[in-house]
């Protein structure tokens, strides 16, 4: 033992704080130099999540490109005077002040049906996400909850879902309903697509149930809808969002795909049916691309806007996705201090 | 067991967790020594950053965490400085580390043989595959589990063997310090008894330097022979392990020395330390343990305290009753 | 053992589910196909003509008496005659477009399983630098782009304007089938391109982000910073302690992605004409043509179970953890 043999390991701190070269900045100036911004104001008041997505660049992007798109959709009889089922002009006209986006080969003004369409997408594709990550979220949460018996069984649903290629079922229901409107498509994409959802909500209720508020709430003799409903519930947002995002891009897709095949009823006015129908009359071959750009543009647009916001909902369920965002400015911050600058 | 010759040196070591909207100061410029063949304790609540100081020593920090200051010395050269070959070099031929949870330290789908094999073909090429398992099988004999369990997984062994296992990992190169970051937390009583004496046993036949981490204050005191209190990432006293407990100086001491149960003697009530530490984010100009402390005056609210020396208590502290 | 043990057992119930959706959606559904083929002919049936038709559909008897022959049937890999392509056994029908479309979806899960992968490596192991930030968002938008149109763009640009590629057919109609002939392996290869890099374009942006987000979370585990603290070489702990474990969920993703890809095959095959499964489903939904639609269904289901237990095996080889159990 040393206790004899203890000397100070240094004198004084001012006075070997003078030879140091690396004094660490202040706060303030560390926030400069990493550029760490304080949470804006007008956030103080909203729960951290919802924050955290509200301040996200990647998030709002995507949040912007969906509401003009629904907007539009939304407001497609103000946009334009045509019947989007009816001739308005000849067939194949170039895009032109009459018929902004041209015609189809039937005559159709493109950009009425692209607007009128985009209802009935976007809310197929949002409807049967929203269908799918609901179903996923009360099969997770009550799998992850009761677990057991009840967990088994919906485990298997769970599984033989996942495991079952979603398309080719699709088909087999859609050809024995002759001609699908838009509604029975999003009720097919909805029940066959709450998988991954389920599975990620039950893995989150999992760990959730064995916390000290879950606990406690259960000691106290809570009953267990109440513990579902308020204890486990809000901390699954995020991951309902996630399951709801996914979900949609899921729906917007094989809407459009299986309409694009002919499943659909040929008479709705849909993305997907203007893909089916400019496809079906060779408006490639035949050089009316106006045709056929639009509803692709419009699709991957939507496509585009989903992923982004769920970047956004990805940073917040999974933080070590955020932290990386840094990394950059750490390693600046390093190399300016002459500092090995490798970062994990 | 230890000499005066100081082998790490640690001054004014800060780091920082950068968050998205805030920075929190884990660790406020600290300065400490580690003595050759010393096992020197950090001792201190959950969240003080004993933990970070660790992982920097090791220059492990990971994100959000950022070193922004300081220096951490060994024989006169900057650790934080250490450019990539040397970096390697440093990283566990010098400085080896026990990770809190031997199950998460060691990868699960890697046989632990490969585990022991590459550092040592990373460090010592020379010795080739031949020798580096028979340095492996030597490892296995001195932890005491038969070599031929060499090529398992770790998942077929138990908690305490992986976590002799990881000290055996951490011998390898003959490194000269070991951090222990809470080696034996997440093992049970018996077994954690086991551990501390091999490692006690296996440090005075080799000889290394230790950093050693725990929550629990009577293991650290018995197996330490210098001891650092840390509080909301400062040190507040460093002081030989025999006098935290008989002759703690600052008041924290006290506190944590009351709220653990004396190894022998009567039974006495245990007093907890009221109220909680301050927010790293938004730390306090002065003491920052003024808040909880019972002997606070106006000038602790006002004024930090700076660690000094004690002559007449052979310790160093960071109050200002004593001035 | 006894984990794949349960896999198969799971695999099974699943096939006995799959068949029995089959089985029941027609006849949940109003007016069977029997009844419609029945109907079609407006009454110009006898009894026994009818009853000669239920009996070839499989509508003769009770419930589970037609339950039991479906089953049968399904174990003889009889599905039927084929109703497009008469008198042709829609099993035929089925394998022939089927080892086309595995030449398409077997090529482009591959690519972009690899592809695709290593990308997420490098955008994690430099997360937060160019790469990363640019091309992680890139990708992953790309996988939200239905195989539709990026089939359509591809075959707009590079068969229509450029007239690089052909128009349609899965090799050139001079050369016999012979996969031992060079010449003919090429001209498949060469007929395949474009169908297989649509349906890359449209996957690899998956494996890429979720190789990235294992890796990321794998990055902080104690274990490779424990690799990190050992001074072991960047590739040894990037490839052998993080990719490692990384691509054990791929592996059961990548399964589970085979018939998302299917799904895709069936829409690029249709725009370039390819005579995979899919450009025959196309044709039998068009026709009505339900034993076909059915039998594809089964099919697929059974490639994908298949593909499921291949991957429960490597996992097995792969995991020692799961080797024990």
């Amino acid at each position: 033992m040393s206790e004899l043999a203890h000397t100070p390991a240094f004198p004084l701190r001012a006075e070997s704080a003078a030879d140091l070269a690396a004094a660490a900045p202040s706060h303030p100036e560390l926030m400069r130099e990493l550029g760490v911004r304080p949470r804006p104001g007008w956030t103080a008041n909203l729960p951290a999540g919802l924050a955290s997505f509200l301040t996200n660049g990647k998030g709002m992007a995507g949040v912007i490109i969906l509401l003009v798109l629904v907007v539009m959709s939304a407001a497609a009889p103000l946009l334009s005077d045509y019947n989007p089922n009816r001739r308005a002009g000849k067939p194949h006209v170039m895009p032109s002040y009459e018929h902004v986006l041209g015609t189809t080969r039937l005559g159709k003004d493109v950009f009425t049906q692209l607007v009128y369409g985009g209802r009935v997408s976007l809310s197929v594709g949002i409807g049967a996400g929203a269908f799918a990550a609901l179903i996923g979220l009360a099969l997770g949460i009550s799998a992850g909850y009761f677990g057991g018996r009840t967990d088994e069984i919906i485990s298997f649903f769970v599984n033989v879902v996942l495991v079952l290629p979603g398309l080719p079922l699709i088909i087999v229901i859609a050809t024995m309903v002759e001609a699908a409107s838009p509604m029975v498509i999003g009720l097919v994409l909805a029940l066959t697509g709450w998988g991954w959802a389920a599975r990620t909500i039950r893995t989150q209720t999992l760990s959730l149930r064995t916390r000290e508020f879950v606990l406690s709430a259960e000691l106290l003799g809570e009953k267990k809808w109440r513990i579902i409903l308020i204890e486990i519930f809000p901390n699954m947002l995020s991951f309902f969002m996630g399951g709801l995002v996914l979900g949609t891009i899921a729906a917007i897709l094989a809407e459009a795909a299986l309409e694009f095949i002919g499943l659909g009823d040929p008479n709705a006015v849909t993305w997907g049916t203007m893909l089916f129908w400019a496809q079906n009359n060779l408006a490639l071959q035949s050089g009316a691309w106006w045709e056929i750009w639009p509803p692709c543009i419009a699709i991957m647009l939507t496509g585009a806007a989903l992923v982004l916001v769920n970047f956004a909902v990805d940073e917040i369920t999974n933080p070590q996705l955020k932290a990386s965002r840094k990394i950059g400015r750490i390693k600046r911050f390093l190399t300016r201090r002459g500092r090995g600058a490798d970062v994990f | 067991m230890s000499s005066d010759r100081v082998l790490l040196e640690v001054r004014n070591l800060t780091v920082d967790y950068v968050g998205d909207n805030s920075i929190a100061r884990a660790v406020d410029g600290i300065d400490f020594d580690i003595r050759e063949g010393e096992a020197f304790g950090l001792a201190g609540e959950s969240g003080c950053g004993k933990s970070t100081v660790a992982f920097a020593l090791a220059r492990l920090t990971r994100l959000p965490g950022l070193v922004s200051g300081g220096e951490v010395k060994l024989d006169g050269e900057d650790v934080l400085k250490f450019d990539k070959a040397r970096l390697k070099a440093y990283r566990w031929r010098e400085v080896s580390f026990v990770f809190q949870s031997a199950m998460n330290a060691l990868n699960p789908v890697i046989p632990i043989s490969e585990q022991i094999i590459d550092v040592i073909e990373t460090h010592e090429p020379n010795l080739g595959k031949e020798g580096a398992r028979k340095r492996a099988v030597e490892l296995f004999e001195l932890i005491g589990i038969p070599p031929a369990r060499l090529d398992e997984y770790s998942h077929q062994f138990s908690g305490g063997m992986r976590q002799r296992i990881c000290i055996a990992i951490a011998l390898a190169l003959k490194p000269r310090l070991i951090i222990m970051d809470e080696p034996t937390t997440a093992l049970d009583v018996v077994v954690q008894r086991d551990i501390i004496e091999q490692i006690v046993e296996l440090k005075n036949r080799l000889g290394f330097s230790v950093l050693f981490i725990t929550h629990d204050l009577g293991l650290m005191i018995e197996f330490c022979d210098r001891i650092g209190v840390m509080y909301s990432g400062e040190l507040v006293e460093v002081a030989p392990s025999g006098s935290i407990l008989t002759n703690p100086q600052h008041p924290y001491t006290k506190a944590l020395g009351n709220s653990f149960p004396p190894l022998t003697g009567p039974r006495v009530r245990l007093e907890g330390i009221s109220g909680t530490p301050p927010r790293l984010t938004d730390l306090p100009v002065g003491c920052r343990f003024a808040a909880r402390c019972p002997y606070a005056m106006p000038v602790c609210r006002e004024q930090a305290p700076a660690l000094r020396f004690h002559p007449e208590h052979q310790s160093e502290a960071a109050c200002h009753l004593l001035n | 053992m006894i984990f794949l043990a349960r896999r198969i057992a799971f695999y099974f119930a699943a096939f006995f589910l799959a068949i029995t959706f089959n089985f029941l959606i027609p006849r949940l559904m109003p007016g069977s196909p029997s009844d419609r083929i029945i109907a079609s002919f407006q009454g110009r049936l006898n009894e026994s003509q009818i009853a000669a038709i239920r009996k070839a559909y499989g509508f003769e008897g009770n419930l589970w008496e037609q339950y039991v022959t479906y089953v049968q049937s399904v174990f003889r890999l009889d599905f039927g005659i084929s109703t497009v392509q008469f008198p042709e056994p829609t099993a035929s029908l089925l394998f022939y477009g089927a080892q086309w479309t595995l030449v398409i979806v077997g090529l482009a899960i591959f690519f972009a399983f690899f592809i695709g992968s290593f990308m997420g490596i490098h955008a994690a192991w430099n997360r937060g630098g160019f790469f990363d930030s640019f091309f992680t968002p890139i990708n992953v938008m790309m996988n939200a782009f239905t195989p539709a149109i990026v089939a359509l763009v591809l075959f707009y640009a590079f068969s229509l304007q450029l007239k690089w590629f052909p128009l349609g057919r899965a090799h050139d109609p001079n050369l016999m089938p012979n996969w031992f002939d060079l010449k003919f392996v090429g001209s498949v290869l060469y007929h395949a391109t474009l169908p297989v890099l649509s349906i890359f374009l449209v996957s690899f942006g998956g494996w890429h982000l979720g190789m990235r987000n294992v890796m990321i979370n794998l990055l902080n585990e104690d274990f490779v910073v424990m690799a990190r603290a050992k001074g072991l070489s960047e590739n040894r702990i990037k490839y052998r302690y993080v990719a490692r474990n990384a691509i054990l969920p791929q592996i059961t993703a990548l399964a589970l992605s085979i018939g998302f890809a299917l799904g895709g095959a069936l829409v690029t095959e249709q725009v370039f004409n390819y005579p995979g499964l899919g450009k025959f489903t196309f044709t039998a939904i068009g026709a009505r043509d339900y034993s076909f639609i059915q039998g594809q269904l089964l099919l697929l289901t059974c490639s994908v179970l298949v593909a499921n237990l291949l991957s429960d095996i490597a996992n097995v080889i792969l995991d020692p953890r799961l080797r024990g159990r």
